[in-house]
């Protein structure tokens, strides 16, 4: 009779320690390479954009859902009455500098007439935030 | 007397530590976003539209509401709005652009438009809405 010689079976640590490896190069890559963003309560889809003016640390986000609504924090609204509430809103930041971000297929419009209710409540400048591409 | 205390041998188990790995790399999995936003200062137009001048030396960028884009009347490509804005301004650098925004126009048509006023040089550039553009 042929007798084999047995393999003899490997610890269990040395094969996990290339998987943990790679588990740490991902974790690691993930918290280099990514951003951490608050969780906004409506999901937009930014218009591609190639300018970039570099703005940062805006108080204030106004999101233009696509069907044109506005919201603010907690609120939603109609585009032509948000600037009241921005007034508001700033008044009790103290703050005139607010960033809009609006879906690529909400009407133009919607955001032209939200821009001329800023300018109404005391803004000068917006900010639009888009996403790079073209 | 005393025994002595048995020293363990071996690596400890492996399996709490690859337990936590994993956690923390489906927390940061979930939260990261890797989608560059940019930023594009734009200056709140007047609520009027009769502020805008309207004389000859406007160019106006229509956003019609089919979703397509027209320099003064000619349809141009949303790719090549920069370019052609550039080519209808030309050297008349005191030119103002206007952009007017048909009803059904998108938002992206809408920065593309004031991007391409922005990388054209002209003087100013003022906004407005209107119902209908005639032609």
């Amino acid at each position: 009779m042929i007798e084999f010689d047995q393999e003899p079976p490997r610890r269990q640590f040395e094969t996990l320690i290339p998987l943990i490896n790679v588990v740490f190069l991902l974790l690691i890559f993930f918290l280099l390479a990514g951003t951490m963003q608050p969780a906004e309560n409506v999901a937009v889809s930014l218009p591609k954009g190639a300018l970039n003016d570099k703005e940062r640390d805006l108080p204030s986000t106004l999101i233009v859902e696509a069907d044109g609504f506005v919201w603010l924090g907690d609120r939603v609204m109609d585009a032509k009455l948000a600037g009241h509430f921005v007034k508001q809103h700033l008044g009790e930041e103290g703050s005139r500098r607010v960033a809009v971000k609006a879906d690529r297929d909400a009407p133009a419009e919607a955001v032209l007439e939200l821009m001329e209710g800023l300018r109404e409540a005391g803004v000068e400048q917006v900010t639009l935030l888009t996403e790079r591409g073209s | 007397m005393f025994e002595e205390p048995v020293r363990r041998r071996g690596m400890a188990s492996l399996t709490p530590l690859i337990d936590v790995v994993f956690l923390l790399l489906i927390f940061f999995m979930l939260t990261t976003s890797f989608l560059q936003t940019q930023s594009l200062a734009v200056v709140t137009p007047a609520p009027s539209v009769d502020e805008l001048p309207t004389d000859a030396r406007v160019i106006e960028i229509w956003l019609l509401g089919n979703d397509t884009i027209a320099i003064d009347g000619t349809p141009v490509e949303r790719a090549a709005l920069a370019e052609s804005l550039k080519q209808a301004i030309g050297e008349r650098t005191d030119l103002t652009v206007t952009i007017l925004a048909e009803k059904g126009s998108k938002t992206q048509a809408l920065i593309a438009a004031i991007e391409a006023a922005r990388q054209s040089g002209a003087k100013s550039v003022g906004t407005a809405r209107v119902e209908r553009i005639a032609p």
